[in-house]
């Protein structure tokens, strides 16, 4: 069982990796933006996942609720920022 | 339990891989942010209620349904804003040419 | 500080504690007074803004309006899958606008926030604000902006069912606000 969890970790890690691939190269600042919340929704799971197979979930599931609030704001003023700015 | 968890862990990777590849092909924002709110939506509803499933019933289950709840309402919001800041500062939807 | 309603400070006090022994865990006793002392003065503190009512009753019926839109979220991330996963991307991405007669502002944000929700529709704006030269048509008091990418998404609202749902959840309130 762990060996499948440790194993489901490594995909998500490489699935990051294709969002980091739109945050890189992105035509518009948005794709960056929508980018980046695919991989903050994604490091989320993975610290829930990160918790069952160190056994420590009731750690992990707060910092993970932690990361939600945090991307939230991130992502809230980001995007009201450049509503306001327009294309750059 | 441990085979219940492992079919809902491997549906949710299904469509989270579904929702990188729609990031990477598809052709402009607003099609992408259709993939990515199919991550937030259902992948990560069956990941972490596969999650809570091989934790058993304990005190930690509560707090998986707290951040499900928490990403299926700050989802659509961070979704529209995204959108809306880009159609404002006057981005045109992609549109197939024969149309 | 503006008057305080009673009501709203105990059930404002109570949310808060259970978060704090839902994030706490622990049931000692200096764990419990300590959150409810906290609690009861951030309610203290924070009761001179929004001084509404919660409407149970209301919550219950969006409670039980959630298995359809679970229902609902699967057969379209379905859908979608199937149009990512196909070689030849047989997509075709449309903004359209969809009009609707709640007139209640929590109908509508259940609304939008529900299409969003769904894979394949995307509420890109809300009535009263700027729409781009594209759709340049006089806005109606309740339209929503949607983007969907293609014209299976866009079924549930142009035949108007999602809106029948909300409107039998919100059938029978008095409105407040």
């Amino acid at each position: 069982m762990k060996i499948f969890f440790i194993c489901v970790l490594f995909i998500l890690a490489v699935l990051i990796a294709a969002y980091l691939y739109r945050v890189l190269q992105g035509p518009t600042i948005f794709d960056r933006l929508l980018g980046l919340n695919g991989i903050s929704t994604k490091a989320i799971i993975l610290l829930v996942l990160m918790g069952t197979v160190f056994e420590r979930v009731d750690m992990f599931i707060d910092i993970s609720t932690g990361y939600a609030l945090l991307n939230l704001v991130g992502a809230l003023a980001v995007a009201k920022y450049l509503e306001q700015k327009g294309l750059p | 339990m441990d085979i219940l968890s492992v079919l809902f862990i491997l549906a949710g990777l299904f469509f989270l891989i579904v929702a990188a590849i729609g990031v990477i092909r598809l052709p402009d924002v607003f099609s992408r942010a259709h993939a990515v709110s199919l991550t937030d939506s259902l992948g990560a509803f069956l990941m972490l209620v596969g999650l809570a499933l091989h934790e058993g019933l304990s005190k930690n289950n509560l707090k998986i349904i707290a951040v499900l709840a928490l990403l299926y309402i700050q989802n659509p919001v961070i979704t529209h804003a995204t959108i809306r800041a880009a159609l404002r500062s006057g981005l045109k939807p992609w549109r197939r040419e024969s149309s | 500080m503006r008057p305080v309603s009673s009501e709203f400070l105990v059930l404002k006090a109570t949310a808060l504690f259970v978060l704090w022994v839902l994030l706490s865990g622990s049931f000692d006793w200096i764990h419990l007074v300590l959150g409810g002392v906290l609690s009861f003065t951030v309610a203290w503190l924070n009761s001179g803004h929004s001084p509404f009512v919660p409407n149970f009753r209301l919550w219950g019926k969006i409670f039980l309006y959630l298995p359809w839109l679970f229902l609902k979220i699967v057969q379209s991330s379905l859908h979608l899958s199937k149009l990512i996963l196909n070689p030849a991307l047989p997509i075709d991405p449309r903004l359209l606008r969809v009009e609707t007669n709640l007139g209640r502002r929590a109908a509508v944000v259940l609304m939008g926030n529900s299409i969003t929700l769904t894979p394949g529709t995307i509420t890109a704006e809300i009535d009263h604000d700027v729409v781009p030269e594209a759709l340049a048509a006089e806005a109606d008091p309740d339209a929503l902006l949607v983007h969907a990418i293609d014209e299976t998404s866009a079924g549930d609202l142009t035949s108007g069912r999602l809106e029948a749902k909300i409107a039998e959840v919100f059938k029978n309130e008095e409105r407040r606000w």
